[in-house]
C-alpha cells in the first residue's frame, strides 16, 4: 500500500529488488544512482559487509516529478540476497508497493534463482500477500556470460506459468535496468489508479 | 495492505507539526521527525539553532529498518517489541519510541539536552500524537481521483526519466 500524503502532495511507493545472492540487485540501483540526475534522487544508503555484500539494504530514494499534482517518489530497495539472511530479508519486504525480480544466468544459480523466488513467496506469505497481490517483473540479469543459460529455462524455473513480465540485462553495464524499473513504476502506478 | 498506512494532511498534519515544534523548545533537541514503520517521513521539525540536518529519507530509512530490526529481537525474547531505542554516542544521541502501530517518533539530540527531559518530554507528546494517529486512523480517507489521467500522466513522466 503506498502511503499517500496529502500535505505535502506527496505519493511514496516502495519497490523491492528480491533475488538470490550476488545476481545483481546492489548493481542495479548503483547503476540507477549514477545515471539519474542529481536532483532527482537522494543518497544511496548501503548497509554492507566490507567485501561489498548487503548485508541488510541497499536503499535509494527517487523523485519522478509531478503527477496530476501530485509529487511522485520511490523508495528503491534491496535485499541480502544470501539465504542465511531471511530475518532481514523478510524485514524489508514491509509495505512493498512492486518487486524486481533478479534472476542470475549462470547455469550453477539455476536452483538458486528457484530457492530465493520460493523464498519470496514465502515471506510475502507472512504478510497475507501472494505473487498474485504485488506488481512483480523478472529481470533475467548476467546476459553477457559465455555459459548464460538460455532464458526460457530460467522463466521455466521461476515462473513457469509465465505470469510476469521479463527483462534480460546486464546490469553492470546498464543494460535492461531502466527497463525493469520502469516496468515495475508502472505496473505499480496503473495499480494506484485502479478501483480498490 | 501490508502495514498500517497513514497519511496526515490538513490539520491533523499541522497538529502534528505543533507538538513536534513543541518537543524541540521543551527539550532543546536538535531534530524530531515522526517516521511511519516502512520509513517514510511523516513530518519532521528542526530547532532553528541547529544544523542542516542529514539527509531525512535516510534518516527515516534507516531508523525504520533499525526499529524492525530490534522488533525481530524483541520477538525472540518473547517481547512483542521494544518500545524505546536509545543510542548514545560522544557528542550526538538519538532517541526512538513507537508511537502505537503506526509510527515512530525520533529525536536527535546533543549534549546540551539531557536525556531524561528528553524521555519525558517525548513521553507526553507521544501520548497526543498517537491520539491525533487514532483519529486519522479512523477518519474517512479524503478521495484520491486517480484515473486513468493518472495512468497516463505517470507513463509519460516514467518515459521522461527512463527514456
Amino acid at each position: 500500500m503506498s502511503t499517500i500524503n496529502f500535505a505535502a502532495r506527496e505519493i511514496n511507493c516502495k519497490i523491492v529488488y528480491y533475488g538470490p545472492g550476488m545476481s545483481g540487485k546492489t548493481t542495479n540501483l548503483k547503476f540507477i544512482f549514477g545515471k539519474v540526475p542529481e536532483n532527482l534522487r537522494g543518497d544511496m544508503v548501503s548497509l554492507a559487509t566490507e567485501d561489498e555484500r548487503t548485508l541488510f539494504f541497499d536503499f535509494l530514494p527517487l523523485d519522478l516529478g509531478t503527477v496530476q499534482g501530485f509529487k511522485t517518489r520511490f523508495h528503491l530497495y534491496t535485499v541480502p540476497g544470501q539465504v542465511f539472511y531471511n530475518a532481514s530479508r523478510k524485514l524489508i519486504l514491509r509495505g512493498v508497493d512492486g518487486i524486481v525480480f533478479v534472476a542470475d544466468s549462470a547455469p550453477n544459480r539455476l536452483r538458486a534463482n528457484a530457492e530465493s523466488m520460493r523464498n519470496l513467496r514465502e515471506n510475502l506469505k507472512e504478510y497475507n500477500l501472494s505473487l498474485d497481490d504485488v506488481p512483480l517483473v523478472i529481470q533475467i540479469n548476467k546476459r553477457d556470460l559465455p555459459d548464460a543459460l538460455p532464458v526460457e529455462m530460467i522463466l521455466q524455473v521461476i515462473d513457469p506459468q509465465g505470469r510476469f513480465p521479463y527483462f534480460e540485462s546486464v546490469a553492470d553495464k546498464g543494460t535492461g535496468v531502466f527497463e525493469s524499473l520502469k516496468a515495475a513504476s508502472k505496473r505499480v502506478l496503473e495499480k494506484l489508479s485502479q478501483p480498490k | 495492505m501490508i502495514e498500517p498506512s497513514l497519511a496526515l494532511y490538513g490539520e491533523a498534519f499541522e497538529r502534528v507539526g505543533h507538538l513536534l515544534d513543541e518537543l524541540l523548545q521543551t527539550t532543546h533537541a536538535r531534530y524530531t521527525l515522526l517516521v511511519d514503520r516502512k520509513g517514510f517521513v511523516l513530518a519532521h521539525k528542526e530547532a532553528l539553532w541547529a544544523p542542516r540536518p542529514p539527509s531525512l529519507d535516510s534518516i527515516a530509512t534507516l531508523i525504520a529498518g533499525n526499529a524492525a530490526a530490534t522488533s525481530a529481537l524483541a520477538k525472540l525474547l518473547g517481547e512483542s517489541q521494544f518500545n524505546e531505542l536509545v543510542h548514545q554516542g560522544e557528542n550526538v544521541g538519538l532517541y526512538v519510541e513507537g508511537v502505537s502501530t503506526y509510527a515512530l517518533m525520533v529525536v536527535i539530540f546533543d549534549g546540551s539536552a539531557p536525556l531524561g527531559r528528553i524521555k519525558l518530554f517525548v513521553k507526553k507528546t507521544i501520548g497526543e500524537v498517537a491520539h491525533i494517529l487514532e483519529q486519522e486512523a479512523n477518519a474517512p480517507k479524503p478521495d484520491l481521483k486517480l484515473d486513468g489521467d493518472f495512468s497516463s500522466s505517470a507513463s509519460a513522466l516514467l518515459d521522461d526519466l527512463f527514456g
